[in-house]
C-alpha cells in the first residue's frame, strides 16, 4: 500500500512553474511516495500555509526557510536543495572601466539593490558588506521593490538595478550570480558591466518541512528526487528547467549569514 | 541593452512559449544569437529591418523561444518526418461520393491523372531526394486502367501503399489487381464501421458489402491489407466492434488505422486543420504540391503549383517545418491519413 501523495508547495514567479512541477510530479508517479503540487503568489502565503498544515513540504527561497525555522522556533527540518543552491553568491557589478574592485572600493558609491525580500539582491549584499566594514550608511542605497512576494525569483528587480547602473543612475548594482549568468557575465557585451566584487558562497532554496512529517513519508521522496539523472532525457529536461545538474542533500552551514542579517536588518517576518 | 530585454522577455514564459524581442543596433542580433546558445534557449526566427530605418532605433528583432527545440525525429519518429512520405493523388474521380471526403471526388469530378510517366520520374526524384515511401491515392486509383504500371513504377524504387475503397476487384480491376506486386506493397481500403449502418450512410447503400468483400480478395490473393476507418467521433463501443470485426478478418492491430473526419472537401463538419498546425506530409496533384494529403483542394496549403522538379518543394517544405517547428514545437501534430 502506498502513502498519500505528498503535498509540495511553490511559489508561481513565471508561467515557466507549470511545466517544472508538472515535469517533478510525473517523475514521482509510480514510485513509492507520490506527491502533487500547489502554487501561491508569494512566499509568505506559502510558509502559512507549510504551517498551519496546508502542505507537507515548501519549495523554500533561503529567506523562507529562515522565516519558517524563525517562525517555527526551529521545528522543522530541511530536505534537499539544487546543487546550485549550495554554491549561491552575490555579485557586485559596475560599469566596465568603473575602476571599483573590491568591497572598500565601495564606500561612497550609489548601489542599486534589487527587491528588499530578496536575499542574494537586497538582504545579504548590505550583510556581507558590513562584514566587509562598509555600513549601509556610508552608501547611498537605491532600492528597487519590482517583485516585492517572490523574493527575488524574478529577477525583474535586479534587471531594474544593472539598468540603472548602465542609465549612470548608479554606480554599482548587487545580484544575484543567477542573473550574472543569465546576462551572460561580461562575455556577451565586452565594455559594458564588470564584476567589481563578490560575496562568498552561500545557500539559497530547500525543500522544507515541518518536523511533524514522519521520516516514512518524506525519506521515500527524498531518496527518488535525488536519484534524478541527468544523463536520463526525462530527468534532464526537468533538471535543466529547474536550474541544476543534481539534487543534493542540505548544506545547512549555508544559511548562517543569512540567520544574522535576517537579525542585524530585523527583517520583516511577514516577508 | 538587448540582453537585458531578452532576460526580462523570455523569463516570463513558460517552457516552449515564444515572444518576440525588438533589436536596436546592427551587433544586436548576434549577441542576441549567443545569448540564446549560452543560456539554452533558442532563435526561431530573425525579422529583418526596414532598409531606410535608423541605426539605433530600429534593426529588426528576434522571435526567441524558452528552452530548446525538441528533436522532431524524437517526438514524431522519424518515419514520419517531413519528406519520409511522399503523397500522390493518382487521380480525383471516384465511383462514390462520400460525404466527407476530404478532396469532394465524386463519379462527377474532374479526373485530374498525375499520369503514369510523371508519377515515375517524381518519384525516381523523391527516391533520390531521401523519401522513404510513397502512397497513391484519389479518387478512386482503380478507375484507372493503368493503374498497376504506376504501382510497379512506384514498388520499383520505393515501399508503396494504394489507399482503394475496395470495391472494383473484378473484371479490369481484378486483373489490375493481380498483377501488382505482393512485397514492398499494401493496400489500405477503407471500412468505417463493423457493419452496413454507418458505413453506407457516409458512402453509399451496398459500399460496406463491397468494400468487406474487396478485402477478402485482396488477402486472398496475398496482399498485405491495412484498414482505414474515417469516423467523426467514435463511441468507444463502435471501436471495438470494428476492431474485434477486423481481428476476425486477419488486419493485424497495426494495421488498423482509425482517423477522425477533417474539416476539408465536402466535409461540413471535423477537425479543423491548419498548415500551421500539421506536420507536412508532401503531397503532390496535377494542380501542384500540397502541405498534407488532407487538404489537397486547400489553397492555404498549396506549397507550389510547379510540380516538377520535386526537389525544390521537398527542400522549402522541410524549411518551412523546421521554423514552424522551432515556433511551436509540439504543437503541430500528424494527422493520421495512414
Amino acid at each position: 500500500m502506498t502513502n498519500p501523495a505528498l503535498v509540495v508547495g511553490a511559489v508561481a514567479y513565471t508561467a515557466n512553474v507549470v511545466p517544472i512541477w508538472e515535469g517533478i510530479r510525473d517523475f514521482f508517479r509510480g514510485s513509492p511516495q507520490e506527491m502533487d503540487f500547489v502554487l501561491f503568489s508569494n512566499y509568505g502565503r506559502q510558509v502559512d500555509a507549510l504551517i498551519n498544515g496546508h502542505i507537507d513540504i515548501a519549495w523554500n527561497t533561503n529567506l523562507a526557510y529562515v522565516r519558517t525555522v524563525l517562525q517555527t522556533e526551529g521545528r522543522c527540518q530541511a530536505l534537499a536543495m539544487r546543487d546550485t543552491d549550495t554554491v549561491f553568491s552575490t555579485v557586485f557589478v559596475a560599469q566596465a572601466g568603473s575602476g571599483l574592485s573590491g568591497p572598500d572600493s565601495l564606500k561612497g558609491t550609489r548601489l542599486a539593490l534589487g527587491s528588499a525580500d530578496s536575499a542574494q539582491a537586497a538582504i545579504l549584499p548590505l550583510h556581507y558588506l558590513a562584514k566587509a566594514g562598509i555600513r549601509a550608511d556610508q552608501l547611498e542605497v537605491t532600492r528597487f521593490n519590482s517583485d516585492i512576494g517572490k523574493h527575488g525569483d524574478t529577477g525583474r528587480s535586479e534587471l531594474d538595478a544593472i539598468e540603472a547602473v548602465l542609465a549612470s543612475e548608479a554606480d554599482v548594482a548587487a545580484i544575484g550570480i543567477t542573473t550574472w549568468e543569465a546576462i551572460g557575465r561580461d562575455e556577451l557585451m565586452p565594455g559594458a558591466l564588470e564584476e567589481v566584487w563578490r560575496t562568498e558562497t552561500y545557500s539559497h532554496c530547500m525543500f522544507t518541512a515541518l518536523d511533524s512529517l514522519p521520516a516514512q513519508r518524506y525519506q521515500p521522496w527524498v531518496d527518488k528526487l535525488l536519484s534524478m539523472d541527468w544523463d536520463t532525457p526525462a530527468d534532464r529536461r526537468i533538471l535543466e528547467l529547474e536550474g541544476l545538474k543534481q539534487w543534493v542533500e542540505p548544506h545547512l552551514d549555508g544559511y548562517a549569514g543569512l540567520f544574522e542579517a535576517v537579525r542585524e536588518q530585523g527583517v520583516d517576518p511577514r516577508w | 541593452m538587448v540582453i537585458l530585454e531578452l532576460v526580462r522577455a523570455v523569463g516570463g514564459l513558460a517552457d516552449g512559449g515564444t515572444v518576440e524581442v525588438s533589436l536596436r543596433d546592427p551587433g544586436d542580433e548576434e549577441i542576441a544569437r549567443r545569448w540564446a546558445d549560452r543560456t539554452g534557449n533558442s532563435i526561431v526566427r530573425v525579422l529583418t529591418a526596414d532598409p531606410g530605418s535608423t541605426p539605433g532605433t530600429d534593426s529588426g528583432s528576434v522571435v526567441i523561444r524558452r528552452g530548446r527545440v525538441p528533436d522532431p525525429a524524437l517526438t514524431l519518429g522519424a518515419d514520419r518526418l517531413p519528406g519520409a512520405r511522399l503523397w500522390l493523388y493518382t487521380n480525383f474521380h471516384c465511383n462514390l461520393a462520400c460525404d466527407y471526403c476530404c478532396v469532394a471526388s465524386s463519379p462527377r469530378s474532374p479526373h485530374k491523372e498525375l499520369g503514369s510517366d510523371r508519377i515515375a520520374r517524381i518519384v525516381a526524384e523523391a527516391a533520390a531526394w531521401g523519401v522513404g515511401e510513397v502512397y497513391l491515392t484519389g479518387g478512386e486509383p482503380f478507375l484507372l486502367p493503368d493503374i498497376s504500371t504506376i504501382v510497379h513504377h512506384c514498388v520499383a524504387l520505393l515501399p508503396t501503399t494504394l489507399l482503394t475503397n475496395g470495391m472494383l476487384f473484378r473484371g479490369p480491376g481484378l486483373r489490375s489487381l493481380r498483377s501488382m506486386p505482393r512485397t514492398d506493397f499494401a493496400l489500405q481500403i477503407s471500412l468505417d464501421s463493423a457493419t452496413p449502418d454507418v458505413h453506407d450512410a457516409h458512402r453509399g447503400a451496398g459500399s460496406w458489402a463491397r468494400a468487406v468483400a474487396g478485402i477478402k480478395v485482396a488477402i486472398a490473393e496475398g496482399f498485405r491489407v491495412r484498414v482505414a476507418a474515417t469516423i467523426s467521433s467514435p463511441a468507444p463501443e463502435a471501436l471495438s466492434e470494428l476492431r474485434g470485426f477486423l481481428d476476425d478478418l486477419a488486419i493485424p492491430r497495426t494495421d488498423q488505422v482509425i482517423r477522425p473526419v477533417a474539416q476539408e472537401g465536402l466535409a461540413e463538419s471535423g477537425v479543423q486543420l491548419s498548415r500551421e498546425t500539421l506536420v507536412p506530409e508532401i503531397t503532390v496533384t496535377a494542380d501542384g504540391i500540397f502541405w498534407h494529403p488532407v487538404a489537397a483542394l486547400d489553397e492555404n496549403a498549396l506549397v507550389t503549383r510547379q510540380i516538377e522538379p520535386l526537389g525544390p518543394a521537398l527542400d522549402e517544405v522541410n524549411r518551412l517545418f523546421a521554423e514552424q517547428w522551432a515556433a511551436a514545437g509540439a504543437a503541430a501534430a500528424l494527422f493520421p491519413c495512414a
